[in-house]
């Protein structure tokens, strides 16, 4: 659907979708990233359309190294495209900064998706910032058309600088779906070709970098006077308005319901602007020259708000103007922004009392969502290898009696901080943080230490940025056990492939890389368990354990449920016989429910029995190893 | 019945991760793009699938597009594929003029399969709905579904009971035509029969006055 | 109450250094394991009572109570504990003796009391080697031999018990083990507990002397580096030889008690019952004319039963002990118990606070004074 050569229909694409069909219509060759929630869809998307659009598409061992791919395409006449979220940007960012020096040839356009309120990050942080940073140009969509317009742009403005363009996108602009026409799809042949006899990207101490650097401040100059004729920057309301509202990407849907709810259209104006770095100057100062006060609606930080007052301070006017946002506290100064938010500060601001929905509703609903309904907590699925795994992982640590610890790192298996993986973890940081603190803390003995050290990891983060802490490790010759928790996929993010998976971004089969063999290769003991077989593993950890003073490595192995649920039917139909349970009684204490907690066994308060909930099993059967009654069994599925 | 001859429509459609809200809002938007309506869909993600809750914001505008969140009290309607869900979003989303259809079974979050929480009876979450909606209708669509021998279609039946209640700009056979275009053979009769039940039980609902209505409160807002 | 059954016995027992490894609060629930030698809590359970803290013999003890439910009278702090008749005892089957600990009396009393039907199941203590020693459930004849032999080190044998007895084809369990085990089992007879505890089953205990056991896997390791011969048998000659005997096949190796000591578990050191005085039958060595027999301590009519039998069939010579030895022994035994209350009130430091142990202040005093 993505790919259809259909121009001037209308789609419900989400905006990871439309900026993907706007590389498309930039005529891309090369698209290349590293999942990451929310941006995984672009080039998930990509994905699906390469076979049929020749083009190729990627998905990398980390965001650096996506970058470079897509990098390389561009030094050789192919436009390319990367995408990441923020933390993304953090590991391709040594590349970046070396790169808006050197430039670029064809159209390169990296999009950054933030996650503001951080729903699924281990951070929250705004990626704009780079921008202004290194000096490079920034682009914000507000709409899902505007993603797609705004995505296909930034390949012309590329070429036209020969350097990088940032667009940046949030989640409610990534995940929100809306009305898109397309373009068109480009024709015509791409031919890659490396020029070796013009300067190379390159840049080297001393001679070039602040040339460059001084190079790159003109380029922006150009581009703040191309931005000052963009089509995406506009205003709506009246001439002389009583209140101006500056702001961009998702702050612009908000900001237009919230003046039509306080129907304020004639009071208060609206510049949205999808140029935000560098600003242009001239267009802004049009506008705030017919106001005296300025609310700045945006997420995360305070980056468009700071520039306007800088921006302000320089204008030659002799004006000042009252500024409100996150300085004044009129806008919270972290988390996602909503319409609801918008509304109140206007509201503040131009002294109008609003009231969503009448105060007794207000409170009565406030009372019946506070005495009835709970948080839903964070929990493993069903039959999630992760879970048997940090079971026998605590199981062993408690056998072991030295306060052992475990230091996690990002995937699914994160949520082995919290109870449903018997809050075993106990940091996360960084992709590969893990092996990198638990290299330190091996070293650590001679002042004392004696704790048994445990980093864990998935396979896609193994390949991430965990070999290099590994191999740290081992050289540096840390007393550490690795547990690689082998799920066979970057499963939290949507299941995308990764090196150690058979198979590439395009579906087609792919040479793995095998961990063990690589391990071995480094020197290391390596012992493989199946994650299902708990009894096993936690003898394999706790014989791992009393093997110290040296680098281990244990793979617990298990596909993931989810992905498996897909392919194939359950491995056991599991049954609980309520004659055998002895639930709440001393001898077990409601242990399948309430200690190993899978979704698919629940607590019936009325028969006092445990029973299993059939929507929600997997029929992996491990809890059948877990009942010390037998009161769980299970029968193979033919 | 009430009009929703509103502009913008904002319909939330609420569930639990794994459930498949956000497929039906999906399909539903693209009905109405392609009957001529701007159509915004937001929706929350990410760790959604791991047993938390999730919510599609559905937009519908003849005139022109809205953001991805609606904001407080601005919900017109609300499809629930969760109970517990759809009294959530009531409580933030919702107002005095807002309708309500929602699935009654419940999937149990981990305090409560675990034994250390109580899930509110059904009572007590049609007594919360009603205190805070204008009209509300439950279907078993879990047991519906479950009778077809896949419970994951819930989700289909409840597209089924919104699109047979009338209350939003959907025809059944432009819907059923997306279904045609979004699935193959066994998956696609199972889905049409799914979503057949569901309209079929809905009309049975309001054809016999079935539905819990709340008082009648203040006028309505423009 | 507040608190958790399971908590009680981790920060009442096991952290004070109480704990006996004799087993009785694990295999009973999935929360408790034994690893390594030592007693783990793996999970938590909730309850604020279980059978973990009734059957504890660090928790609670009464031992006035317990005497009285078992024999109708009460407790003595003096001499061997209440008893019906003492003899010495040996084997007359040359097999039992050649692997067994002693004169094999326990070993043969066992077997006989399995012949008979008196029970269908034994559980005993199983070590191999330089192993952790475990508690085994068995009905043939050959696993009770295997079981033959004592290695000093400290079992959860009542775990094999708490698990054994459980399986429905066993309806008539007998015991053997260490005085703590046999008090444990005295503490499940009591307990209020119901349904799930398997002590209906329990039909004779056969206890062993015992002054000390040694802690797993300390001592182990210590004898890896004395001993790389696989071990068949352990030995403690009587006062005055002051020595570990350890056979492997080829040899003896005599190991000073100085080297040995060190190991004793530190449990052991509050231990009042030399003769583990609950059992039906409590069997220890021999000592002067009679060192190549054991003494047994005949306490119940069950017990009685067994030896009369086993004599009758010819399985077992008995005789009279002597005066000295008899004497000598009940002096150990009161010896013991003294000690044991000095150094619970070492470590607390007061009269009315003897840690698990229900006894009126000026008893203690008395006791500790004489």
């Amino acid at each position: 659907m993505i790919a259809a050569n259909a121009p001037n229909t209308c789609q419900l694409l989400m905006g990871n979708e439309a900026i993907a069909r706007g590389a498309l219509e930039a005529g891309i060759g090369v698209a290349a990233a590293y999942p990451g929630n929310p941006s995984s869809e672009i080039i998930g998307t990509l994905a699906q359309a390469a076979k049929e659009l020749k083009i190729y598409v990627e998905w990398s061992v980390n965001e650096k190294v996506a970058l470079e791919v897509a990098a390389a395409a561009s030094f050789a006449n192919i436009r390319a495209i990367s995408a990441m979220k923020q933390n993304g940007l953090n590991v391709a960012l040594d590349f970046l900064a070396n790169l808006n020096l050197t430039g670029v040839k064809s159209g390169l356009v990296l999009v950054v998706s933030d996650d503001p309120g951080s729903i699924s990050s281990t951070n929250e942080q705004d990626s704009r910032h780079v921008a202004k940073t290194l000096d490079l140009p920034l682009l914000e969509p507000a709409t899902p058309q505007e993603a797609k317009d705004m995505t296909r742009w930034a390949f012309e403005l590329s070429e036209e600088i020969a350097n990088a363009c940032l667009v940046r996108s949030v989640t409610r602009i990534s995940h929100a779906r809306g009305n898109v026409t397309l373009g068109k799809l480009p024709d015509g042949e791409k031919r890659a070709r490396f020029d070796i006899s013009r300067p190379p990207y390159a840049s080297i101490a001393a001679t070039t970098p602040v040339k460059f650097h001084e190079k790159l401040h003109q380029t922006l100059s150009r581009v703040s006077e191309i931005y000052e004729r963009s089509s995406f920057n506009w205003f709506v309301g009246p001439k002389q308005p009583e209140l101006l509202i500056i702001t961009c990407g998702s702050g612009w849907f908000y900001s237009k319901e919230a003046v039509d709810i306080l129907s304020k259209e004639d009071s208060i104006g609206i510049l949205k602007l999808g140029t935000t770095w560098p600003l242009p100057r001239a267009l802004i100062e049009r506008y705030l020259l017919q106001t005296k006060k300025v609310l700045v609606i945006e997420e995360i930080d305070a980056f468009l708000e700071t520039n306007l007052k800088e921006l302000s301070a320089d204008l030659a006017s002799g004006k000042t103007w009252t500024f409100y946002g996150k300085a004044s506290g009129h806008i919270p100064p972290c988390g996602e922004i909503n319409p609801n938010v918008v509304i109140k500060a206007i509201a503040e601001i131009v002294k109008v009392n609003y009231v969503s929905r009448g105060a007794d509703y207000h409170e009565k609903s406030r009372k019946i969502v506070e005495e009835n309904i709970f948080p839903r907590g964070l929990q493993f699925c069903a039959g999630c290898p992760h879970r048997t795994s940090f079971w026998a992982i605590k199981d062993a640590l408690r056998m072991d009696g030295r306060e052992g610890l475990v230091l996690g790192d990002i995937g699914c298996y994160s949520m082995g901080l919290m109870s449903t993986g018997f809050s075993q973890i106990k940091t996360v940081h960084a992709m590969g943080s893990g092996m990198g603190i638990a290299s330190g803390l091996g070293k650590v003995s001679s002042f004392g230490f004696n704790q048994p050290v445990i980093a864990v990891c998935g396979d896609s983060t193994f390949f991430h940025a965990v070999i290099p802490a590994l191999i740290n490790a081992i050289h540096s010759q840390s007393d550490f056990i690795l547990v690689v928790l082998d799920n066979a996929g970057t499963a939290m993010t949507g299941f995308q492939p990764h090196p150690g998976t058979d198979m590439n971004a395009i579906g087609a089969s792919s040479p793995p890389v095998n961990i063990e063999k690589l391990c071995q290769a480094l020197g290391v003991k390596v012992i493989v368990a199946d994650a299902y077989d708990v009894k096993e593993t936690t003898q394999k950890l706790v014989d791992l354990l009393r093997d110290e003073g040296k680098p281990r490595v244990l793979i617990s192995r298990r596909e993931c449920a989810l992905i498996r649920a897909k392919r194939e039917k359950p491995l056991y139909k599991v049954q609980i016989n309520p004659d055998r349970c002895i639930g709440e009684t001393c001898g077990c204490e409601r242990f399948c429910t309430r200690v190993f907690k899978c979704p698919g066994l629940i607590w019936d308060k009325n028969t006092k029995k445990a029973k299993i909930d059939e929507a929600v099993c997997s029929g992996c059967g491990v809890c059948v190893e877990i009942c010390s009654q037998s009161a769980i069994v299970r029968e193979a599925n033919e | 019945m009430s009009d929703h001859g509103r502009d913008p429509l904002n319909l939330i459609i609420t569930g639990v991760g794994g459930q498949g809200n956000i497929l039906i809002s999906k399909l539903l938007g693209e009905v109405m793009l392609e009957a001529g309506y701007w159509v915004t869909i937001g929706e929350t993600y990410g760790a959604s699938q791991r047993g938390g809750s999730v919510a599609s914001h559905v937009r519908v505008s003849k005139r022109t597009q809205y953001g991805p969140l609606i904001p407080e009290g601005q919900a017109g309607l609300i499809l629930g594929l969760e109970p517990v869900e759809s009294l959530r979003m009531l409580g933030t989303y919702g107002s005095p003029e807002t309708d309500v259809i929602t699935n009654i079974r419940p999937v149990y979050p981990m305090a409560v399969a675990i034994g250390e929480a109580e899930y509110p009876s059904l009572e007590t979450i049609k007594e919360g709905i009603r205190k805070l909606s204008h009209e509300a209708w439950y279907l078993d669509a879990s047991e519906i579904a479950i009778g077809l021998g896949a419970p994951l279609l819930a989700n289909m039946v409840m597209a089924g009971a919104l699109i047979g209640s009338r209350l939003i700009p959907v025809e059944e056979e432009k819907f059923k035509g997306k279904l045609k275009m979004n699935f193959e053979k066994d998956r696609l009769s199972l889905n049409l029969r799914a979503f057949s039940l569901g309209v079929s039980a809905m009309r049975e609902q309001r054809k016999t006055f079935q539905s819990e209505r709340s008082r009648k409160t203040t006028a309505r807002k423009k | 109450m507040g608190s958790k059954a399971c908590q009680t016995l981790v920060d009442d027992v096991i952290k004070r250094d109480l704990c006996t490894l004799c087993g009785a609060c694990v295999g009973l629930c999935p929360y408790f394991i034994t690893h390594n030698g030592r007693v783990v809590l793996k999970d938590s359970c909730d309850l604020p009572q279980g059978h973990c803290t009734s059957f504890c013999p660090r928790v609670s003890l009464d031992l006035e109570e317990i005497n009285r439910a078992i024999f109708g009278i009460p407790y003595s702090w003096q001499g061997v504990g209440t008893g019906k008749a003492i003899f010495v005892v040996r084997s007359t089957k040359a097999k039992i003796k050649a692997r067994a600990q002693d004169a094999g009396a326990v070993t043969t009393l066992a077997y006989f009391a399995r012949e008979e039907g008196l029970i269908d199941s034994a559980v005993l203590t199983r070590f191999e080697d330089k192993s952790f020693p475990r508690g085994m459930i068995a009905s043939r004849k050959e696993d009770i031999l295997a079981c033959a032999g004592s290695s000093y080190v400290a079992a959860p044998t009542v775990e094999a018990f708490n698990r054994g007895a459980r399986e429905d084809d066993r309806k008539r369990v007998g015991f053997v083990g260490t005085p703590c085990q046999v008090l444990a089992l005295a503490k499940m007879k009591g307990s209020a507990e119901e349904g799930r505890n398997p002590i209906g089953k329990l039909q004779l205990v056969i206890g062993l002397f015992c002054t000390w056991a040694l802690s797993y896997p300390g001592f182990t390791q210590f004898l890896q580096g004395e001993v790389s011969d696989p071990v068949i048998k352990y030995d403690i000659p009587p006062h005055p030889a002051n020595v570990l005997q350890v056979y492997t096949g080829k040899k003896r190796i005599d190991i000073s008690l100085e080297h040995i000591l060190p190991f004793v578990r530190p449990a052991c050191q509050v231990c009042h019952d030399l003769t583990a005085e609950f059992a039906d039958l409590s069997v220890g060595s021999g000592r002067g004319e009679f060192l190549e027999w054991n003494t047994v301590i005949v306490r119940t009519p069950r017990g009685m039963e067994v030896v009369e039998g086993a004599q009758k069939k010819g399985l077992i010579e008995t005789r009279e002990i002597p005066k000295e030895n008899l004497t000598r022994l009940e002096r150990a035994s009161s010896n013991k118990k003294k000690k044991a209350l000095s150094n619970i009130v070492q470590r607390t430091g007061r009269f009315d606070d003897l840690l698990y142990l229900k006894l009126k202040a000026e008893i203690a005093k008395q006791l500790v004074a004489e």
